[in-house]
């Protein structure tokens, strides 16, 4: 709401500089926006928060200027003098959707002169930046900046049957606004029709048919209210936002209405002439009374943190426009004036003692009691999960909840169930709540490949959404993980996650093909037997996919999975006085046979003795191991709790490693 | 010679030459001390040497046997010496760069976000605030029935929010949360006051994505409910946590300014006193007892405070940032920053 200084002085005396005037408005709930200087007026951007449209006008603002630095409030009187026939008899006015208009009111005046405003007019509404058009509309303008009350005047005589409906639009009703475009209107619209068509869109926009011209004589004028979710529906609906649309929208001065209308006539009357009709039509719903509201003054110090004597309660309140019906040790009851219909309850009337009070009267160093806060589980865990990523060179990334479509179907590892979708896309055509974070890294991987970074490690920790019949959605905490080396090397960064958080966990991977994955290059991760994740080399076609140049290696894990199976506590294990040994195994067996069966028949093998045991490589050589065969090297660590081990006691172990491999998997040691 | 005599003479030679070795300070001096003690010729100790002869014929195994102890010790003594005085001998060792950069360890970075939420989190943790998190998605219960947002509200209109799309017509329709409001009306709907905690994470507008606005950003959010919880309680824990973050040395003040927020009364934005003026940190206020009956409390019979910060100004403020959607686009050059 743009303000002008001079014409703020026409309610109320401003003895005081601009800055001091906007440092005050800005620290009791008109903030400021902005200062201009327009001409020899100086034009005031405040900020009206949408429960005070009682600043959307002048006075308004004129009225807290005045209880802030107890100034007199001058409000203009208007009595048009009116002449002639009742209103009554040459119009009429049916309201045939009081819920969406609950009051209409209509006065008439005929034979005026159109033509340009005077400078004092001009010059206000220049101040604030609106068209300057004619008499007659920029006093519909002026009156409605002054007051917050917007106004509609119409040309008479276009008016079919002198007769005024405020109706709902019929289905397919056409309309021509005053910027001369046409609109369909939405079933439902409310608008102010004649007998023939709709000649308005209610609190929104005039009809072009019926807007003053220079060739209007009598002019019908329209103060009403209309109900604020139809008027933003309407704004909404057909994009045609108006200082009235916003102002309706907030609600208006019941009781201003029809001064406002006589403030609209007094005005015409004085700068265009013409001769008033007697009377006024004034369709109206029975108003609501306004409420009693009760503010025990022990409430103040209870919510505030500050005493404020009973005796500035009741100043502030009545001089904001208040009427006391009560007070006394205990409390005062107001009824607040009918601009405030924010005020309904007791806690808005200690806002209003409050802010006029000051906030700066409360203060910034109360003792606060001192309470534990905690930490979850799950926050300890993510904390080092991503001291353990960032400490083996990934870069945390963080991309948009929603994807496009055409990324759904390329990896769906957790859900086959089609994606929530929002019925706006959260950013260009991004509208379904991914279920997997692996494309979003790939894509955030194809930024950084067109900008050329050499290293591109990427993780991200965020959740996916997996549908549910009937409920909120399964939302689940994942660790997306994108490298540019291969599958084991990202493979020794998960374990090395899990050890650091799940030391007792056992993870296994089992072969998982999918499309996105390398042929046989791809895991499905369980931990203690609940399924982890996925680890894979992205293949040639999912490659294309996003357009990438260079091999990736992607996995996703179930952070829900890896808390469960968190230890935060450790315990220490004794440490053996006694030395390890050491042996180094070598194994020929089948290529079918693999790794985990190997290591767990040493692990069952060695028992307790086993301290280590480290897989050293893998050799193939058709000739000196035959078609089909591998060779598998590694070496296990004996250590005894009890006693030194002697290198009989290890060989004796080693064989019946090898005598259970050989048994169970055909294995042979390799001379 | 008498065994003693000897002997004394030998420890006598190993103090001496320990000294001088000590005491050279090139590596000539060291070279003239070495010649001095250990020369082939006429070094002192091949004179002390020498005296062996004389010693008589019982004492010499235990003389010699001193002997070479002391000769050892001064040849250590000259060794130590020589490396202390850096004469390492450069004919046989191999060229070498201190100057080269050292072996690469590539260490990652985290998120500027991920960076001010730890420390957000870390401060309202000391002044005994617990993290909570809830789900993105949300009914419109907690989204705006409970939080004194009616269906009659601006805040609620569908082209402000996004609504999920569904084939049938839902009693409670979802959307994606516009505030994290909706998780404290969770914890406050499972949890008897006093409740003390802030809510974090991920919330949703349309807004069309450009330097400042993006339809993704972070809050944060504190809520204090308990017995006798004032205003002034709310000015001085976000003081202290105003302190912590951006005070340093400098002390600071917050002020209030009057707002509108459906789910407190009063309501007010925050700032803090910063460079000279004063800078918006975010809204806060006096949780409305609407909110309060709406989750089962009594407000006669408890108070309690509430506020927001916007992770995402803060960040940028802090770090410089300039384009939000510099966050979001995860160029490795931008994130190695942090």
């Amino acid at each position: 709401m743009i303000v002008s200084q001079n014409w703020l002085k026409e309610y109320v005396d401003l003895p005081m500089s601009v800055d001091e005037l906007t440092e005050r408005l800005t620290l009791t709930g008109l903030n400021l926006e902005g200062v201009e200087n327009v001409d020899d007026d100086v034009a005031i951007d405040l900020e009206v928060t949408s429960n005070r449209p009682d600043c959307l006008g002048h006075l308004g603002v004129a009225r807290e200027i005045s209880v802030l630095w107890q100034l007199d409030l001058k409000k203009p009187a208007p009595k048009p003098t009116a002449a002639g026939p009742s209103v009554d008899s040459l119009t009429s006015v049916t309201v045939d959707s009081p819920e969406l208009c609950p009051r209409y009111t209509a006065r008439l005046i005929r034979g005026v002169k159109i033509g340009p405003s005077p400078a004092w007019l001009a010059d206000r509404l220049r101040s604030l930046g609106i068209a300057v058009i004619n008499n007659v509309v920029d006093i519909s303008n002026f009156v409605m900046m002054e007051c917050g009350q917007p106004l509609h005047t119409f040309d008479f005589a276009k008016i079919a049957g002198q007769k005024i409906v405020v109706r709902k639009s019929k289905p397919g009703e056409k309309f021509t606004a005053i910027n001369h475009q046409e609109y369909e209107l939405e079933p439902g619209t409310c608008v102010i029709a004649d007998a023939e068509r709709a000649v308005a869109l209610a609190g929104v926009m005039g009809g072009a048919d019926t807007e003053v011209s220079d060739h209007t004589t009598d002019i019908l004028v329209e103060a009403a209210d209309f109900a604020p979710l139809s008027v933003r529906n309407t704004a909404r609906r057909h994009n045609l936002p108006s200082p009235s649309s916003y102002r309706f929208e907030r609600g208006v001065d019941p009781e201003a209405i029809d001064w406002a209308s006589r403030r609209c006539c007094e005005l015409i009357l004085q700068l265009a002439g013409g001769e008033l009709a007697a009377n006024v039509i004034d369709v109206a719903e029975p108003a609501e009374a306004r409420p009693t509201i009760k503010l025990r003054f022990t409430e103040l110090p209870r919510v505030l943190g500050i005493e404020i004597p009973s005796d500035t309660v009741q100043k502030i309140l009545t001089d904001l426009g208040c009427a006391e019906t009560h007070i006394c040790d205990h409390c005062i009851k107001v009824t607040p004036p009918s601009w405030r219909a924010d005020l309904t309850r007791e806690i808005d009337l200690i806002e209003e003692v409050a802010r006029i009070h000051g906030y700066e009267q409360i203060p910034e160093d109360t003792g606060v009691k001192m309470v534990a806060s905690t930490r979850s589980r799950e926050d300890r865990v993510l904390e080092q999960t991503r001291a353990m990523l960032t400490a083996t060179g990934f870069d945390e990334a963080m991309t948009i909840s929603a994807i496009d479509r055409s990324w759904v179907d390329l990896f769906r590892p957790w859900s086959e169930a089609d994606p929530l979708v929002t019925s706006t896309p959260v950013l260009r055509r991004a509208n379904c709540l991914r279920q997997t974070l692996v494309p979003s890294l790939l894509s955030a991987r194809r930024t950084n490949e067109t900008l050329s970074n050499p290293i591109i490690e990427l993780f991200e920790i965020a959740d996916i959404y997996l549908p549910q019949a009937g409920e909120l959605p399964d939302q689940r905490r994942m660790l997306g993980l994108s490298s540019g080396s291969g599958f084991l090397e990202l493979k020794g960064v998960i374990e090395a996650l899990v050890a650091a958080i799940a030391p007792d966990a056992q993870l296994t991977a089992i072969e998982y093909s999918a499309q996105l994955f390398t042929a046989k290059r791809g895991a499905e991760l369980s931990l203690a037997g609940r399924k982890l994740g996925f680890l894979g080399e992205v293949s040639t076609w999912g490659l294309k996919q996003f357009d990438l140049r260079d091999n990736t290696t992607v996995a996703e894990i179930d952070l829900g999975v890896l808390v469960d199976a968190a230890i935060e506590i450790r315990k220490v294990v004794p440490l053996s006085p006694y030395p390890p040994v050491g042996r180094d195994l070598n194994v020929v067996v089948d290529e079918k046979v693999c790794w985990a069966d190997v290591e767990r028949l040493v692990r069952t093998g060695c028992e307790s003795l086993l301290e280590n045991i480290a897989f050293q490589e893998v050799y193939r050589d058709d000739e000196r191991l035959g078609k089909g065969k591998k060779s598998l090297l590694f070496s296990i660590q004996l250590r005894s709790a009890e006693q030194t081990l002697t290198n009989e006691q290890a060989d004796e172990v080693r064989d019946n490693i090898i005598a259970a491999l050989a048994k169970e998997l055909g294995g042979q040691l390799r001379a | 010679m008498a065994l003693s005599e000897f002997l004394a003479s030998l420890d006598n030679l190993a103090e001496q030459a320990r000294a001088a070795f000590a005491s050279a300070d090139s590596s000539e001096s060291l070279e003239a001390a070495r010649i001095d003690y250990l020369g082939a010729k006429s070094g002192q100790v091949r004179k002390v040497q020498q005296g062996l002869g004389k010693v008589d014929k019982a004492d010499k195994p235990t003389a010699g046997k001193r002997f070479n102890e002391v000769k050892n010790l001064i040849e250590a003594a000259l060794a130590e010496a020589t490396q202390q005085i850096g004469t390492g001998n450069e004919e046989i060792t191999e060229p070498f760069d201190v100057t080269l950069p050292g072996r690469p360890t590539r260490v990652g970075h985290l998120h500027p976000i991920t960076q001010t939420i730890r420390e957000m989190k870390d401060i309202m943790g000391r002044l005994g605030f617990t993290a909570v998190e809830g789900p993105e998605i949300e009914d419109d219960w907690h989204n705006f029935e409970a939080l004194n947002i009616p269906l009659s509200h601006p805040a609620r209109d569908p082209l402000d929010n996004f609504y999920l799309a569904t084939a049938e017509k839902l009693e409670k329709p979802l959307l994606l949360r516009s505030q994290t409001s909706t998780v404290q009306i969770r914890v406050m709907e499972n949890t008897p006051p006093p409740v003390r905690i802030i809510s974090l994470g991920r919330v949703y507008r349309p807004d069309t994505a450009d330097a400042t606005h993006y339809p993704m950003f972070h809050q944060i959010e504190g809520l204090l409910i308990d017995r006798g919880v004032t205003m002034a309680d709310l000015k001085s824990v976000l003081r202290l946590f105003c302190q912590s973050y951006f005070g340093g040395e400098d002390k600071v003040h917050v002020r209030f300014r009057p707002s509108f927020f459906p789910f407190t009364e009063p309501s007010v934005e925050v700032d803090m006193n910063w460079q000279g003026g004063w800078m918006e940190m975010g809204g806060a206020g006096m949780v409305d007892p609407n909110v309060l009956r709406a989750v089962g409390y009594d407000p006669e019979e408890v108070t309690g405070f509430a506020f927001g910060l916007g992770v995402e100004r803060i960040c940028m403020r802090q770090h410089g940032i300039t384009d939000i959607r510099a966050l979001y686009q995860n160029d490795v050059r931008f994130l190695e920053q942090f």
